[in-house]
């Protein structure tokens, strides 16, 4: 359970405080994978900062109990002068795991790096990026997986791939995920939050909201 | 995922970003790492040869070389690298940020390590090399020695994250600072004791608490030096207010800095 009660969210800007979120109160069910819809600007990412613990709102509090993964975007977090392995250690050492020997492997054989696991990440094209990304996203356990249009590049395989490692995890876990491929919401999620005009609106049917959303 | 203490979370995320800081100094360089001794080693070994080789730099109660080992191995990585290196603390690891454990504060520490290991590692290099030349470079009185170089350095490490904190406020800062790093060498009595300043002087010198530190340090290093103005709790006093100003200044500015 994720619970926002009187969350506000705003930016101090040269014309006074730009609002993207507004006394918002909210619950996120633990069974459910929420897709998360609006327009550019309307907060999506910021909204996932906040769930992801590395922002925090202006007004009102965020409580939660469940392990939530640091909000996946493309090459978020990664140093670029280390390596693909070397990241993975990082990552695994603030995340207190001593044997990483595993998780390295699973990376380097989910990402389809092979070599180029070894070599630093600023060589790596946007899409090896985006696999790699995606790959260090599924080696490691969490109760909750954000997810920030990281499905958007990588060729038509690998995605396929992704999906599917993406519905294993949702046995035990779920996702709330920021995209603007409906299909994938579709197919992914069963609730909805829809950002627009400064609220943000649960659904429970994520057909309503996407109906919604595309009469915005 | 298994929940861990807070202190557990915090020592491994520090030591985390501790290996990464090591890694990516220097990995650019054909050397790598070799740098991170390197850098610092050279730098004594031109000062002390600089200093030492003209034979007059001893005053009295030891050696050139060793008076300028002495002074200048904790100036510069004790205060000038720990300073520099906490006061840049927030340019190069804003993408760690994106993990929720790691915090600003984490790379303070770990940058503060670093610099304190570097210390150490130096010093027994550059100490088992003089003693090979025939010198006695160590410490007469070694725990009062590592005594005040650890207030220095937790000086220097405060001062840098005030410099930080400041310098999210007004970029300005960071210029000053790195202004003041110069002139600062040269008012904190680091080529030379405060015994060969005249007595009329000491009120425009003293102020300064790296002077004190200096002079501590080479008082603790050296049994037949006692500085005429060092003062410990001077030292001490503005450490602690100086931790206790950056501490406060993180703690109201440290959510400002994280949101993007």
């Amino acid at each position: 359970m994720i619970r926002f009660s009187n969350v506000s969210k705003y930016f101090p800007t040269r014309f006074g405080p730009k609002y993207v979120l507004k006394n918002l109160n909210l619950e996120i069910p633990d069974d459910r994978d929420i897709a998360i819809l609006g327009t550019n600007g309307a907060g999506k990412s910021t909204l996932l900062r906040l769930v992801g613990g590395i922002d925090f709102p202006s007004e009102g509090k965020i409580v939660s109990d469940r392990f939530i993964s640091w909000p996946l975007a493309l090459a978020s977090g990664l140093q670029s002068s280390l390596t693909g392995r070397e990241n993975v250690r990082f990552i695994c050492r603030i995340h207190g795991m001593r044997a990483n020997r595993k998780t390295e492997e699973y990376v380097k054989e989910f990402s389809e790096l092979g070599d180029s696991f070894e070599l630093p990440v600023d060589s790596y094209s946007s899409g090896m990026k985006s696999k790699y990304s995606f790959a260090v996203s599924m080696g490691f356990d969490f109760d909750t997986y954000l997810m920030d249009e990281i499905m958007s590049v990588g060729d038509a395989g690998f995605k396929k791939k992704c999906e599917k490692a993406i519905s294993n995890k949702r046995a035990s876990a779920n996702i709330i995920l920021v995209s603007h491929n409906m299909d994938l919401l579709r197919r992914q999620c069963n609730a909805a939050i829809l950002l627009a005009y400064g609220r943000a609106d649960f659904y429970e049917s994520v057909d309503q909201a996407i109906f919604r959303y595309q009469s915005l | 995922m298994k929940a861990r203490s807070a202190f557990s979370i915090q020592r491994d995320v520090i030591f985390a970003i501790f290996v990464r800081e090591m890694i990516t100094r220097f990995s650019n360089y054909t050397l790598g790492n070799i740098w991170l001794v390197l850098e610092p080693l050279l730098m004594m070994v031109l000062f002390i040869g600089l200093f030492g080789a003209r034979g007059r730099g001893a005053y009295g109660f030891v050696e050139a070389p060793v008076f300028i080992f002495a002074a200048f191995l904790p100036f510069r990585t004790l205060w000038t690298a720990t300073m520099r290196q906490s006061a840049s603390a927030r340019g190069g690891t804003k993408g760690l940020l994106e993990y929720r454990q790691v915090r600003l504060f984490d790379v303070f520490m770990a940058r503060t390590f670093i610099e304190g290991g570097l210390f150490v590692v130096i010093g027994i290099i550059l100490g088992l090399g003089m003693m090979w030349l025939g010198y006695d470079p160590w410490p007469d009185n070694l725990l009062l020695t590592l005594g005040y170089c650890a207030v220095l350095w937790l000086f220097a490490a405060s001062f840098g994250m005030l410099a930080c904190m400041v310098g999210s406020v007004a970029r300005e800062i960071e210029k000053l600072v790195s202004m003041l790093t110069m002139p600062l060498m040269f008012m904190s009595a680091v080529f030379f004791p405060m015994t060969i300043v005249p007595q009329q002087y000491w009120v425009y010198l003293t102020w300064n608490p790296i002077l004190h530190a200096m002079e501590l340090i080479r008082e603790g290093w050296m049994d037949n030096y006692t500085s005429p103005v060092a003062d410990f709790y001077y030292l001490f006093g503005a450490m602690i207010i100086c931790l206790a100003f950056a501490m406060s200044s993180y703690r109201l500015t440290w959510r400002r800095i994280v949101a993007k």
